[in-house]
């Protein structure tokens, strides 16, 4: 319990750190920027307080806004998305599933893809919608969501290849 | 009364989440456009610090091609520098005493001195571009000075702190400037709506502009920049968006990919002129 506390501290801050100095900067042909700190949220045992995601996930925004200079926005659709979690788990996972079990590539494919595509794309449309409130075009829009998506999945399922082997003694 | 308190428990986490989602649509409604909040922008201590130490990483890297600049930079102020001493040896040699002419005017201070200044951080994939530059109130800077690159105008200071402070450059849709073809007297707009990070459009500009491709676009009228400096280059007739004005697309001459040094121009009479422009709109 409390390793896995730790791993989550230190997951939370390198997204963060990451994701406004790394990722916000890349811009693949003008449309496709790797949005990455939702994985934090991806991340959470299932069983995980509600309250406790809901608030990890507007502070984690609220702190990609400070530093990206977009005051609320980063912060608003994390937040629903963090409120959706439980019910959208409810759909992919199985309720018997461990309280402590973290969703990842290796122990539950399918579901853990599915799970992960629907929530990445969620989160990038209601971003680029609040931030496109009054600039620019809906097509414009529309292919900046799925280019993105399409980054930041190819991006997240790599990291997440990655980290079940590293840390797997942590996590399991 | 009961069933209600037993529903507001049951459903306490929506409320909850509802109540920061209206926190963070608040935030998004008042502060992004004009509110001028320090804390909660990159302007502030923490985050300008961790931007200035990941730049400083980040320098390296670019450190050839700005060194190449620099050089070039070098070359040319010492070019100017030789044809300046020889105008000056030109005057020695003649025999009428110059010095009266000049005698008023340098008395008067120059209206335009630069503070050199550093990008530490620079968002440039969105909708939201700003840079962070990283000197603040305490080197003289202040909001609405203009900021330039060895090769053009790079944009406004919107928001100053201590240490830091935020540029709202060229290439954001809230970056407007009056700007005009070299060589010509017909005054238009300038502003950015994406998405190509290099293209610009010149909007109102009279139709009988004509347009040839490669003219240098320069500003003209502005309280924020001294008149003719370089902001880009004209290459193709835009769309305009009413049939009694032509519009440009220009090629902007900073290049924002690689921005790194810039200049801030301080404008001795900013204060000055604004308050007399003030004085005939206020009754």
């Amino acid at each position: 319990m409390k390793v896995s506390m730790i791993f989550e501290i230190v997951l939370f801050v390198v997204l963060i750190a990451f994701q406004t100095t790394i990722f916000s900067r890349i811009s693949v042909f003008g449309v496709a920027t790797p949005i990455l700190y939702v994985y934090f949220l991806i991340k959470l045992p299932i069983g995980r307080n509600v309250f406790y995601v809901i608030t990890s996930g507007f502070l984690m925004g609220l702190i990609i806004d400070i530093f990206l200079n977009t005051p609320g926005m980063n912060a608003a659709a994390t937040t629903i998305i963090a409120a959706l979690r439980k019910p959208l788990l409810n759909v992919f996972f199985s309720r018997d599933d461990y309280e402590e079990f973290v969703p990842s590539i290796y122990s539950s494919t399918k579901s853990f893809v599915r799970f992960v595509i629907i929530i990445t794309i969620m989160h990038q449309t209601l971003l680029f919608f609040i931030e496109a409130f009054t600039f620019f075009n809906l097509s414009y829009t529309i292919v900046r969501i799925f280019a993105s998506s399409a980054l930041t999945l190819v991006t997240i399922f790599a990291l997440d290849g990655l980290m079940y082997r590293k840390s797997s003694g942590i996590q399991a | 009364m009961r069933n209600f308190i037993d529903f507001l428990i049951k459903k306490s986490s929506w409320i909850w989440a509802i109540l920061l989602t209206v926190v963070s649509l608040y935030l998004v409604f008042t502060q992004n456009s004009y509110q001028r909040s320090v804390y909660l922008t990159s302007a502030n201590r923490v985050t300008g610090e961790i931007y200035k130490f990941s730049n400083q990483i980040e320098s390296y890297i670019h450190m050839q091609r700005n060194n190449r600049q620099l050089l070039e930079e070098n070359a040319r102020l010492h070019n100017e520098v030789e044809t300046l001493k020889s105008v000056l040896t030109g005057f020695a040699t003649d025999s009428i005493y110059y010095g009266h002419a000049f005698a008023n005017d340098t008395a008067r201070p120059p209206q335009f001195d630069f503070i050199p200044a550093t990008v530490v951080n620079k968002s440039i994939s969105g909708v939201n571009n700003f840079l962070t530059l990283d000197k603040g109130l305490l080197d003289g800077v202040k909001s609405d000075m203009g900021v330039i690159s060895q090769t053009g105008i790079v944009g406004v200071i919107f928001n100053v702190s201590d240490h830091f402070s935020v540029v709202i450059p060229v290439v954001n849709p809230k970056f407007r400037v009056s700007a005009k073809i070299k060589n010509s007297e017909n005054s238009g707009s300038l502003g950015w709506s994406g998405p190509e990070l290099n293209i610009a459009q010149l909007e109102q500009l009279p139709k009988h502009e004509p347009f040839r491709s490669g003219d240098t676009v320069v500003t003209s009228y502005s309280r924020i920049f001294p008149k003719d400096l370089v902001i880009g280059y004209t290459v193709s007739v835009a769309k305009s968006k009413d049939d009694n004005f032509n519009s440009f697309n220009i090629e902007l001459a900073s290049d924002f990919h690689s921005l790194q040094h810039v200049m801030i121009i301080r404008d001795r009479f900013f204060d000055e002129q604004r308050k007399l422009e003030e004085s005939i709109s206020i009754p």
